[in-house]
């Protein structure tokens, strides 16, 4: 390993590119698209350069860099990574920087617009590479803050109806729909970082008041007790994030308004960093709990996929359907994790790779089709494939990954989680599990025939649409490129993601093992 | 240690003497008084603020009837730093009025600020009772200060009649105590609590709610929005922050410093923190106005400090102390901005804030500071402020409390962020800018300093009021 502290450069390069850009280029929209490439695009080398460069063999967590921050609290600006974080470091990367590529057409304020983009990505990579409790929690706070302004400004209302009390709320302030939506968002995230915060602060008053640290922290062992609740507040806190049910109603709504590249970092990357913390900070310093709480975990994982797949069938909006699946698919991301298996955990990493790849390609696409045909009303489109091959034939990519065919990534992260969920300790998960499967694939079909395949629209709104241009291109290539790369070599990310799963099943294999025989 | 009367007395002396100054040049001098007693004023603080900086720790005067201990000093130093903030912005204050009457406004506003430095450093009850009084009536003279204007009429009666029944609460209690002690040395009370007298925690009671009108604990805060509403708002500024701190000062040293029985008044402080934050927080989410709202903020604010007192614990003490510092800093800042646009926009509604972020950012950036801040976001002073507050609350083992307070954070957050949406998000009516005077610009830019010096370097300041706090216990 060479000196250089490629985690801050990978975290700070886009805060770099932020600041530049909103003192150095000012209204000059092409300037701010090429320095926000450059930011993110360092960011994605030393990604690659760290993901290639993790020793898999001696494992643990490597590429360390620590900085005592506030000494009289024991917090310090400590970053490292292991091959979880190291593989979802590489997914942000990918996903900003297809996401780059893919708001290039914004007109309005674009120069705020990358800002808060670039800034909001350096939360993300904060959270992944930070291994002291409190320093992640301020990240995690940069990632869920702008959003609201992103969304609130660049979001496209129209298509999102209020309901229940924030939709009373909302009448009564008389706003428009994208400031619902954003408002929810923000406030559901905020909601469970308030859990969040409760939970790291009783762990360090427990663990004496005097460090902040993951690895110190994970020598503790805490009374069961304590545990219980803290493992409750940290898996309703980040679960928020990772659209739990039935805490999961600010995604669709969310996701839908948000504009492409945001619907992209958000779906592709946000919703991992409620999973993320769930594994990491839950299951990592809270065994007896993880043991405890696993029924319930993967009960409510198990509703997701179901719910989720369920009510991606009922939409007639294309952006609405996708954002419902992706509450589905995180539902595996949780599955996977509740089964406490090699296989098992190993699928729900590997998925939320691939489902944040798949994800992001198919909010670019959305993106694409809205940007040219106006529209997102499955029902109206169709018979688009002869018009736009290039967006149609992506689509369908990724609708396969979706639906879990092989060769795709989907198919290895679905095959993983179902294998472990059979050999847990509640077999019977693997079939609300594929049943979730079977329903994705008929909607996904459905879509896709709808849309692309089937009779062309009669509508003459629809009669001559251009296929994707330019730099488009270049996020479409990309996110298919590493969805078919990872279905056809899924091992480029199972090492490393082993180093991560398995000292973690080492940690709780006694506690099963016991709780079996009670 | 007792230093000598002058030396003690330094700060006290200085304001006492700047006040008479104004007064004389308020009747020398006729017309426009504005500019002149305004710049005594501001630059008279300043000195006396650097006088503080030279007392000594433990200076005592009339056998321990006023001292100044760490608590003291440190306090006197907000206050006054808050007083020049105040004075900063209102020196641009444009009232016809204000400028013919200036002096008496500055006169109020330096006797009720001695009035606190009194009451900060009041170890007899009989002191105690008198600073107060010295610190409230100049208030309800400053709230009526426009006095053509029916509605600040209005809010200055009111603010009058609860002030005085909160006062009456005061001197009820006192005689009780004496009745009980038979001295007015509030060292005595510790001893009398200990031996379980009724009649001293009925007298304990009675002060407690007396305070708790000055620092608009619920349910005694209904004075607060109209009272912010009516009066000038740089005044106000210092309004929402100053007496609150003084009291808060003195519930310290009433409840929590040192006295042997503090633990009994855990439940009364936890229910008052409860219900404060509770209810401010969800009686600002309907306002309109945005004093009003920083109003109802300001209660919800006064309830986290109490979730801090609640500790009981020199941390708890120590962390008030810091959210005392970062509240003023933000909720000044987010006031100076108010008077910057209401000055040119003649509104006070949430509605004159659309599009300012492209009208003036910088204007629209420096309130999203400060209402980030009010809100706790990391890098602002607000966040430490909160994050402290918990976790000494935390160490105690109220969790409860916590959570309550971390939940309610969002709903904060909310309203906060309807402000920011307007900001932001909505389209400008019209396309110029918001003119800012100098001063007033000053006076922001120098909360906004504060917030985000304290938000990005928090250790000094929290070495401070640990050092502060553990000498109380």
């Amino acid at each position: 390993m060479s000196g250089l502290p490629f985690l801050s450069i990978i975290t700070w390069a886009p805060f770099v590119s932020a600041v530049v850009i909103m003192f150095c280029a000012r209204h000059r929209p092409l300037l701010v698209r090429w320095t926000a490439t450059i930011g993110t695009g360092i960011s994605l080398l030393a990604s690659l350069w760290v993901y290639w460069a993790y020793d898999r063999v001696s494992a643990g967590f490597q590429f360390q860099e620590t900085f005592a921050l506030v000494p009289s609290l024991g917090i310090s600006y400590f970053l490292a990574l292991d091959g979880m974080s190291a593989l979802m470091v590489l997914l942000t990367s990918i996903i900003i920087f297809a996401g780059v590529f893919a708001s290039w057409t914004v007109k309005q304020r674009s120069q705020e617009f990358y800002a808060l983009l670039l800034i909001l990505v350096t939360g993300v990579y904060g959270v992944f590479v930070s291994l002291d409790l409190f320093v992640l929690f301020l990240f995690y706070e940069i990632a869920v803050l702008p959003m609201y302004l992103l969304i609130g400004i660049w979001g496209s209302s129209g298509e999102v109806r209020p309901q229940g009390i924030f939709g009373r709320a909302m009448g009564w302030t008389g706003v428009g729909t994208k400031e619902y939506a954003a408002m929810k968002l923000t406030l559901y995230l905020l909601f469970g970082s308030a859990f969040i915060l409760v939970g790291i602060l009783a762990l360090f008053v427990a663990a004496g008041s005097r460090t902040f640290s993951f690895l110190e922290l994970q020598s503790i062992r805490f009374d069961p007790s304590l545990q219980s609740w803290v493992f409750l507040a940290f898996y309703v806190g980040f679960g928020i994030l990772a659209a739990i049910w039935p805490l999961h109603t600010w995604s669709p709504d969310g996701h839908a308004s948000a504009p492409t590249a945001v619907s992209m970092l958000h779906a592709g990357v946000l919703m991992k960093l409620g999973a993320y913390g769930v594994v990491r900070v839950g299951m990592g310093l809270l065994p007896e709990a993880t043991v405890q709480w696993a029924w319930l975990v993967g009960l409510i994982g198990c509703i997701n996929i179901v719910y989720g797949a369920l009510s991606a069938m009922a939409q007639t909006d294309l952006k609405y359907v996708i954002a419902y699946s992706s509450v589905s698919h995180m539902g595996v991301v949780m599955l996977g994790a509740a089964t406490l298996t090699e296989h098992g955990l190993n699928g729900s990493v590997f998925q939320m790779f691939a489902h944040g790849i798949m994800t992001g390609l198919f909010f670019a696409l959305v993106g694409l089709v809205y940007e040219k045909a106006h529209s997102r009303a499955i029902l109206k489109m169709g018979g688009f494939g002869t018009m736009m091959p290039g967006i149609a034939t992506a689509f369908t990519i990724g609708g396969l990954s979706s639906l879990g065919l092989p060769a795709t990534a989907g198919f290895v992260a679905e095959f993983l989680t179902f294998l472990g969920a059979w050999s847990s300790a509640h077999p019977w998960w693997l079939f609300p599990g594929v049943f979730g499967a079977f329903i994705t694939s008929l909607y996904v079909l459905r879509v896709t025939r709808y849309i692309f395949w089937g009779p062309k629209s009669d509508d003459p709104h629809f009669a001559h649409l251009p296929d994707a241009q330019g730099t488009e291109w270049a996020a479409l290539g990309i996110l298919v490129f590493v969805l078919v790369l990872f279905g056809v070599a899924p091992g480029l990310a199972i090492g490393p993601i082993d180093t991560a799963t398995v000292p973690l099943l080492e940690r709780l294999a006694p506690l099963m093992s016991a709780a079996r025989t009670r | 240690m007792t230093g000598t009367l002058a030396t003690t007395l330094a700060p006290e002396i200085g304001l006492f003497v700047l006040a008479v100054v104004v007064l004389l040049i308020g009747v020398i001098q006729r017309g426009d008084q504005k500019r002149v007693v305004g710049w005594i004023t501001g630059i008279g603080l300043l000195g006396v603020l650097g006088s503080t900086l030279r007392l000594v720790e433990g200076g005592s005067v009339g056998d321990g009837m006023f001292v100044n201990d760490g608590l003291a000093i440190f306090a006197k130093q907000l206050l006054l730093g808050a007083g020049v903030i105040s004075i900063l912005g209102s020196l641009t204050l444009g009232h016809a009025s204000f400028s013919r009457r200036s002096a008496e406004y500055h006169f109020a506003l330096l006797a009720s600020l001695l009035g606190m430095m009194a009451l900060v450093s009041a170890r007899d009850l009989l002191l105690f009772f008198v600073a107060f009084e010295l610190m409230s009536i100049p208030l309800y003279v400053l709230t009526g200060f426009l006095k053509r204007d029916e509605a600040t009429s209005e809010a200055a009666l009111k603010f009058f009649l609860v002030g005085t029944v909160s006062a009456a609460f005061i001197v009820y209690g006192i005689s009780f105590i004496y009745g009980v002690t038979g001295s007015t040395a509030i060292d005595t009370i510790p001893r009398a609590l200990a031996e379980g007298q009724p009649l001293t925690w009925l007298g304990m009671g009675l002060m407690l709610v007396g305070l708790a009108f000055k620092i608009a604990a619920f349910p005694f805060h209904m004075w607060v929005p109209d009272v912010y509403e009516a009066a000038t708002t740089p005044f106000v500024a210092w309004l929402a922050v100053a007496p609150k701190a003084a009291g808060f000062v003195a519930i310290i040293r009433l409840y929590v410093a040192g006295s042997s029985a503090s633990d009994t008044w855990l439940p009364v402080i936890v229910a008052l923190a409860g219900v404060t934050t509770v209810a401010g927080n969800l009686m600002a989410i309907p306002q309109r106005n945005i004093k009003r709202l920083l109003a109802y903020s300001g209660v919800a604010h006064i309830g986290y400090m109490l979730i801090g007192l609640a500790a009981l614990s020199d941390s708890g003490v120590a962390m008030v102390l810091f959210y005392l510092v970062a509240y003023l800093f933000g909720n000044m800042g987010a006031f100076m901005v108010v008077e910057a646009v209401a000055r040119s926009e003649r509104s006070e509604g949430i509605d004159a804030y659309a599009g300012l972020a492209q009208r003036s950012p910088l204007l629209a950036l420096a309130m999203l500071i400060f209402l980030l801040s009010l809100g706790g976001i990391p890098f602002v002073a607000g966040f430490w402020a909160k994050l402290y507050l918990f976790l000494a609350a935390a160490e105690k083992g109220l969790y409860g409390l916590v959570f309550l307070g971390a939940v309610l954070t969002v709903v904060a957050l909310y309203y906060y962020l309807l402000v920011a949406r307007r900001m932001y998000i909505d389209a400008p009516v019209c396309s110029d800018r918001v003119r800012v005077p100098g001063l007033l610009g000053a006076a922001i830019a120098t909360c906004a300093a504060g917030v985000v010096g304290i938000g990005v370097y928090p250790a000094p300041w929290v070495d401070l009021v640990k050092r502060v706090a553990s000498a109380l216990f």
